[in-house]
């Protein structure tokens, strides 16, 4: 029998670097150099490490929820299973929120960047900020992707070059390492809870590679590329944070470019041009898959009828202009403020709240789909996940709460109440607006004239059909449906 | 549980209709896919070739590579390809299986959804 090959398939390199590309954003950089604040100096390494254990949690999470689900909707398909489609919806909506907030700190983060480059002021920055959203929104309506083979280059040209400046800093006569082995040194145990909690952020989005799950060459690639891509984040965030302490002061620290200034010491003039090259190509994976995976999701929500039907009208390059519009609009107005105020560290803290609460939501439905699907078939199994599902819940709603609540390395609930905002306005969707948006979608399609395009079956002469098209048994005819009130022309499902 | 000749009765319907849809063949003209469908209950496996925008052929089989591969219950099939049911929605429920890169698998729904606006 002929079976089906896919024509063009991903292989293992390419989810490494998309696993890996979407992590490693420019707000990295800056994530590090405020979580250096929370641990001794050159101990910064060790909460990296930490929480890339904590990771190696979700990334269990993660791989068995996509074994079961190997599909670009798993996230819809394993929260609606485990905690009811209302529910699952608005999460996701919430989770679609965090990709507006890494847009538009990347957006940031390379404007400020060209701007401390070019030694221009904040306007510039500014305008840089608005000119890059500004670019990124017209190439999407554009349909324009970035080929799999340029993420590739861009993710690990971006690693390697980070990494060659980290171990180049090393070696500078001004490179001082203190207390590499203590991080709790003049510091409270709760500075290191905050430090692991932005840990966590280090490693935010390795798991959006698992929409391509219908793409890869073999299904275990998804697995194997997000535990690989983990390792990475590791090691070159470590290095980074050990180096950046080394050499650069608070105040640099705190800026919103320490990875330029890092390159500044270790190679001059050629060295901020060079990270600033860096920063700006973390941003071919952040705004390519970012505007993508936000659109294409909105896009599939509408046309499934919980969102207004706006938002699944395509252009003519058959790109969904609605949700790329909006995401542009969304991340423009964050980012502006963002740059207006300099208040980057509200943007981070709140991305890793986003992020730490959504891990503690795969571990929820780790542990629901075990006693709702037992019997599904799971090619990736979390061990022992009796015990280590509540566990993760627990440690990732910690760590949620310890970055919602810290700003810099001050107490401030806002990036708290900014997700506590974000999940009420989800929720008043779901529950206030939905119902009368489908109930309106109802209605409409009642008044409009039941139609079925599909011809009624014209019975055989015995009353029966041919299922298998001709020479197959034949089997009693099934009813004939002339119209279905409850198919085109009913209620949409919740 | 739809029969072969039921499901190509609809894939040749749905084949006049993209065809005939200017604002579609406009929108797909830079789309040239090869795409495999199998129905899962049902000996019916078909192939579906596009070129810029146009379904050129469907035939018998699952002959060659493809860039997207789709499968689903026949009922499923024959729906669809009548414009009788809305592709995203049983996709969302996991029914409608897919292989394939996100974007051609949006292309596909794009299709539907532009001939069959209202479902």
């Amino acid at each position: 029998m002929a079976t089906s090959e896919l024509r063009r398939a991903l292989g293992l390199r390419t989810v490494v670097s998309t696993s890996a590309g979407l992590a490693f954003a420019a707000i990295d950089y800056l994530a590090i150099g405020g979580l250096i604040a929370y641990a001794t100096g050159g101990a910064a390494w060790i909460p990296i490490l930490v929480a890339g254990f904590l990771v190696l949690l979700a990334w269990g999470f993660f791989g068995e929820l996509n074994g079961m689900f190997p599909t670009a909707a798993a996230i819809r398909l394993y929260m609606s299973k485990a905690m009811g489609d209302r529910l699952a919806l608005g999460i996701a909506f919430s989770y679609m929120t965090t990709i507006v907030l890494v847009v538009a700190a990347d957006a940031f983060i390379i404007g400020s960047a060209l701007a401390h480059a070019l030694g221009a002021g904040r306007w510039l920055a500014l305008a840089f900020v608005v000119g890059l959203l500004g670019l990124a929104t017209l190439s999407n309506l554009a349909g324009v992707r970035v080929a799999g083979w340029v993420q590739d280059l861009a993710t690990y040209a971006v690693l390697a070059v980070t990494t060659g400046v980290a171990v180049a800093a090393f070696t500078l006569p001004s490179f001082r390492l203190s207390t590499p082995l203590t991080p709790l040194a003049h510091h409270p145990a709760g500075d290191l809870v905050q430090a692991v909690a932005l840990g966590v952020f280090l490693y935010a989005a390795f798991e959006w590679v698992t929409t391509s799950a219908e793409e890869v060459r073999r299904p275990t690639s998804i697995a194997r590329g997000m535990l690989i891509a983990i390792g990475l984040l590791a090691l070159v965030c470590s290095l980074v944070a050990v180096a950046m302490s080394g050499l650069l002061d608070h105040a640099e620290l705190a800026s919103a470019y320490p990875q330029v200034i890092l390159g500044q010491r270790v190679a001059g003039q050629a060295g901020v041009v060079l990270m600033t090259a860096v920063t700006a190509v973390t941003a071919l994976n952040t705004f390519n898959g970012g505007f993508v995976t936000a659109s294409r999701f909105v896009y599939a929500v509408a046309r499934e009828g919980n969102l207004p039907r706006a938002f699944s009208r395509l252009n003519d390059r058959a790109v969904p202009f609605v949700p790329v519009l909006m995401l542009a609009g969304a991340s423009t107005f964050v980012a502006v403020i963002v740059a207006a105020t300099n208040s980057w560290q509200v943007l981070v803290a709140t991305g890793a709240t986003l992020e730490a609460m959504i891990y503690a939501v795969a571990g929820v439905c780790v542990h629901r789909l075990r006693r709702r699907l037992p019997e599904a078939e799971r090619p990736h199994r979390v061990r022992a996940a009796r015990v280590l599902a509540p566990a993760g819940v627990g440690l990732f709603a910690v760590l949620a709460l310890a970055a919602g609540m810290t700003v810099g390395s001050r107490f401030d609930p806002l990036p708290l109440a900014i997700v506590g905002a974000m999940g009420a306005a989800a929720a008043a969707y779901v529950l206030a607006y939905l119902p009368r948006l489908q109930a309106a979608q109802a209605a409409r399609r009642a008044l409009a004239e039941p139609r079925r395009r599909r011809p009624p079956r014209s019975p055989g002469p015995a009353g029966a059909v041919d299922p298998m098209g001709s020479g197959g048994p034949m089997l009693a005819v099934e009813p004939v449906i002339a119209t279905d009130p409850a198919g085109p022309d009913g209620p949409v499902p919740g | 549980m739809a029969t072969r000749d039921e499901i190509r009765e609809a894939l040749a319907d749905y084949r006049v209709s993209c065809n005939s849809n200017e604002r579609l063949r406009r929108m797909q003209r830079d789309w040239s896919k090869v795409i495999h469908l199998d129905a899962l209950d049902v000996d019916a496996k078909f192939t579906m070739h596009v070129v810029r925008g146009e379904i050129t052929s469907i035939d018998d089989g699952l002959s060659g590579p493809c860039d997207v591969l789709v499968r689903a219950q026949s009922e499923d099939f024959a729906d669809m390809f009548w414009g009788d049911l809305n592709p995203v929605q049983k996709y969302l429920q996991g029914e409608i299986k897919v292989q394939g890169s996100q974007e051609d698998v949006m292309r596909l729904d794009a299709i539907s959804s532009i001939i069959w606006p209202e479902v």
